[in-house]
């Protein structure tokens, strides 16, 4: 979905930066929101807020409302699919295998 | 109910009303009784869920053994998760029980990490409703390619299809905060965000939760 919509709208990007934070993902205010996802999965009550502030400036109140939603969405969804054990099609696996190499995201697959 | 007293974000600016509505609904929904639990017990799912989640211990509880080890588990451990657990778990619960545990936790991840990225502090849990579980088989979920019986093939969009209300209330909750599944088709989406930087952000939430899918 990334790589389409980065197309769709004509810009690049560098899909490493998702799994190697020392890339810049080159999406306009990428490395903010990166920042906010760390930040809010991971980090501590003082990165949440630095960091909260950022995508702010970046982006606005109601662009940070949309990244916290879509954080919250795939807290959601990711538990559903590990918890039901669910499987990736033949036909998405064998059209993101370069995609999934490059990113190092095969590590993840416990089906 | 919880229809207009839950989930005000009155300091929070650009919240949009769908989100206000979807929380509130999702809070009617965990007091009242669900297909296979109570609402005293989905509340305490929920409850088990956040202390997990939070690694706060267990708190005392109504639920057994395997229900504790269910909700704590699928909240806090879900990468850890594997066919074999699974497999064990369900022997216990039964797969309709443990699919609305799923259905219960996963929903409550996604309120209480939208609270935590905006920096507000989590909605209390509802008081739970009184009333019996309706207790509906679904007829048409058969066991696939995933772990749990499902309608039709193995989708992420069916995944909790065993117990229809799980998965309504899961479709409900991914349009306001992501997308609706039509909405998925347009690549050119834009609301706060544009559509790359939304699935940039999906991205790595998936890549820190080391989640495959």
């Amino acid at each position: 979905m990334l790589r389409a919509s980065a197309s769709v709208i004509s810009i690049e990007f560098e899909p490493r930066a998702i799994t190697d934070r020392s890339l810049d993902p080159l999406l306009p205010n990428g490395r903010e929101l990166l920042d906010l996802v760390d930040a809010v999965l991971t980090g501590t009550a003082q990165e949440r807020a630095s960091t909260r502030q950022a995508v702010i400036e970046a982006v606005g109140p109601t662009g940070l409302v949309d990244a916290a939603a879509v954080i919250a969405n795939f807290e959601m969804m990711n538990r559903i699919a590990d918890a039901t054990g669910m499987p990736v099609g033949k036909g998405t696996l064998k059209r993101t295998a370069e995609w999934r190499a490059l990113i190092d995201i095969d590590r993840f697959n416990h089906l | 109910m919880y229809g207009d007293v839950a989930f005000e974000f009155s300091e929070v600016a650009g919240l949009r009303a769908d989100i206000r509505r979807v929380f509130r609904r999702e809070w009617d929904r965990l007091a009242l009784a669900g297909t296979w639990w109570s609402g005293r017990e989905r509340v305490a799912i929920g409850n088990e869920a956040r202390h997990a989640r939070f690694g706060q211990s267990s708190p005392r509880t109504i639920l057994a053994t395997s229900d504790v080890e269910a909700a704590s588990t699928v909240s806090a451990k879900p990468a850890a998760i594997r066919r074999e657990w699974v497999n064990a778990i369900t022997t216990d619960l039964g797969y309709p029980r443990y699919v609305e545990i799923v259905g219960i936790v996963s929903r409550l991840a996604a309120i209480d990490t939208f609270h935590v990225a905006i920096g507000t502090e989590l909605e209390p849990l509802p008081e739970p409703e009184p009333g019996e579980p309706s207790r509906t088989e679904e007829p048409l979920a058969r066991p696939g390619a995933a772990w749990v019986p499902m309608v039709g093939g193995a989708s992420i969009t069916q995944a909790l299809s065993l117990v229809d209300a799980e998965s309504t209330a899961q479709e409900d909750m991914h349009g306001p905060l992501y997308l609706t599944y039509e909405e998925m088709a347009e690549l050119d989406f834009v609301r706060g965000l544009n559509r790359a930087q939304m699935e940039l952000v999906a991205a790595r939430t998936s890549a820190i939760n080391e989640c495959f899918y």
